[in-house]
């Protein structure tokens, strides 16, 4: 997952999506497909089907699966679900967002200069090596208990991947394409929006695909830290009411945001990688 | 780390300069910001708790913790996922249901696991183990199903047993993909044991800086976060050393040192 791990290799995203759960080129599963078969839900099903006919018999922490979306209707009558939920897919939105623009200057200026390289790379990695959850108390003590707070978190542990993946592709750019726009005589604005950019996409892309999940994961952290507001402070707050039922109904919410954001980024970069096929 | 392989004069003079320009902004009042210490405070502060022991206290939970998690957590994924990764019918008849379970995110499940095991190490030992299983396992999985068609051709024609076959193909063309999944989730484990901390369990790095938070002492605060990084920084290293130590050629190239 996330919570990147230091070491700046250009073998960054690779190393992220290889925890992504789909076989790479030479896939010796192929005759399984790139997804497992459904039938392997199997498992799954015979132990929430276990523990509902065992429900009687569980602490009262443990409510059988029916009551979940039973904790989730009550949430959504009292007004809290939606909110929550918006709050949640805001922050991580404005994150995400933000980490891709800070996250592409800061690749395009390493990637492209060796000597500011050099000079940024001992506080980078710094900065990298920072566990997000010890992030939250100093974004806490400068912005407050706040929705920029979160979003500065949130923007901080997203960066990295984006980051690195867009130094390595500036570094892996042809030159062909630099003598080009050279040759073309394109001002410096030109070359960085016609040129270079277009080139840079499919990199940028494969970092926002690694970052937009650890962007999910510290959007909840932060929100079931801080409980400001948004889906984790739910969580954190019907667990500590004795809701068990509404707490399971929340993480259940966490889950499919989680598959949703896989989903989408994985359709986004199939489409981004199709269109934009690096020159070679 | 280039941190650590070569003297890198410019990077650690940019580092400096920064740390020099916080110091005169916030002296100067010119960063508006309430809570912000001066670097100066903050090593005062440092002296003091290393000083007093208390953050080598916490330091050393944190650490022992985050290990003995992490080791038992490689166990559970190593050992799971050989079975899952070799044995198809296991593979096709459960791996969509830890596909299902894995899109929960860990970190959803710490108020559930605060309120079933308490304030106690229990709760931080069973987040950190929980989580960190998730790379190792799978990484192992997907390390042994991607072993290329043509090893186990090899193994075929030179007609090895089905355990030698494990033994010096599998697990050797595998092994880069399993590294890369007990670094992920040697870092995961560190994340996992702040924030248990942090909520709940009443020791360690991440309990201290939620005290200095809850006692208003922003030089405290930064102290402990700053030995938090460290503490990442140094695992990794660490465990990159040992890992080119132990499997060497083995792994270069592939996700190991850059």
């Amino acid at each position: 997952m996330t919570v990147a791990p230091p070491g700046p290799s250009a073998a960054e995203g690779d190393r992220f999506t290889k925890t992504g759960g789909e076989g790479g080129p030479g896939h010796r599963g192929a005759r399984d497909g790139l997804f497992p078969p459904l039938r392997g839900l199997l498992p799954l099903i015979v132990v929430l089907l276990g523990w509902q006919l065992a429900a009687a018999r569980l602490p009262p922490y443990f409510p059988p699966p029916t009551e979940w979306a039973q904790g989730l209707v009550e949430l959504a009558r009292d007004g809290l679900l939606l909110p929550a939920a918006t709050a949640t897919v805001v922050t991580f939105c404005v994150g995400l967002t933000a980490a891709t623009v800070l996250g592409t200057l800061f690749g395009l200026a390493v990637g492209a200069s060796s000597t500011v390289d050099r000079g940024l790379r001992p506080t980078l990695e710094s900065a990298r090596a920072m566990p997000p959850a010890a992030v939250v108390p100093i974004a806490t003590l400068l912005f407050g208990f706040t929705a920029t707070m979160k979003v500065v978190v949130v923007t901080s542990a997203a960066i990295w991947s984006i980051l690195l993946n867009t130094r390595s592709g500036v570094r892996q750019l042809h030159p062909v394409l630099l003598d080009m726009s050279r040759s073309l005589r394109l001002n410096r604005r030109d070359q960085v929006r016609k040129v270079i950019l277009p080139a840079l996409w499919p990199s940028i892309f494969l970092g926002v695909r690694v970052a937009a999940p650890v962007a999910l994961v510290i959007t909840l952290l932060v929100e079931i830290l801080t409980q400001v507001d948004g889906v984790g402070a739910l969580i954190a707050i019907s667990q500590r009411n004795y809701k068990f039922a509404q707490g399971f109904g929340l993480i259940l919410v966490a889950g499919l945001f989680s598959l949703l954001v896989n989903a989408l980024v994985s359709t986004l970069q199939a489409y981004v990688v199709m269109r934009h096929r690096p020159p070679r | 780390m280039g941190v650590f392989r070569r003297v890198n004069g410019l990077g650690l003079l940019t580092m400096i300069v920064l740390l020099g320009l916080w110091e005169v902004l916030v002296r100067s009042g010119a960063l508006d910001f309430q809570n912000l210490p001066a670097p100066s405070a903050v090593a005062a502060r440092a002296q003091d708790l290393v000083a007093s022991g208390e953050l080598l206290v916490n330091l050393l939970h944190t650490v022992r913790v985050t290990l003995l998690g992490w080791l038992i957590a490689s166990v559970v994924g190593v050992g799971l996922g050989l079975v899952l990764g070799l044995w198809r019918p296991a593979w096709r008849w459960s791996m969509a249901s830890l596909e299902m379970l894995r899109a929960v995110p860990p970190i959803s499940l710490v108020p559930l696991a605060l309120f079933v095991f308490g304030f106690s190490v229990r709760t931080e030992l069973t987040l950190i183990i929980y989580a960190s299983s998730w790379p190792v396992l799978i990484n192992t999985i997907e390390g042994v199903r991607t072993v290329e068609q043509e090893l186990h051709d090899v193994a075929r024609m030179l007609r090895l047993s089905q355990v030698k076959t494990l033994r010096k193909i599998v697990l050797p063309a595998a092994l880069p993909s399993v590294v890369v999944g007990l670094q992920l989730s040697l870092s995961l484990a560190l994340v996992l044991a702040v924030v248990a901390e942090l909520v709940g369990n009443p020791s360690g790095l991440g309990n201290g800086l939620i005290l200095a938070q809850l006692a208003l002492r922003p030089e405290q605060v930064f102290v402990y976060v700053f030995t938090i990084g460290l503490l990442g920084i140094v695992l990794n290293a660490a465990f990159r050393q040992v890992a080119a130590r132990a499997f060497g050629p083995a792994i270069r190239g592939q996700g190991g040192a850059p």
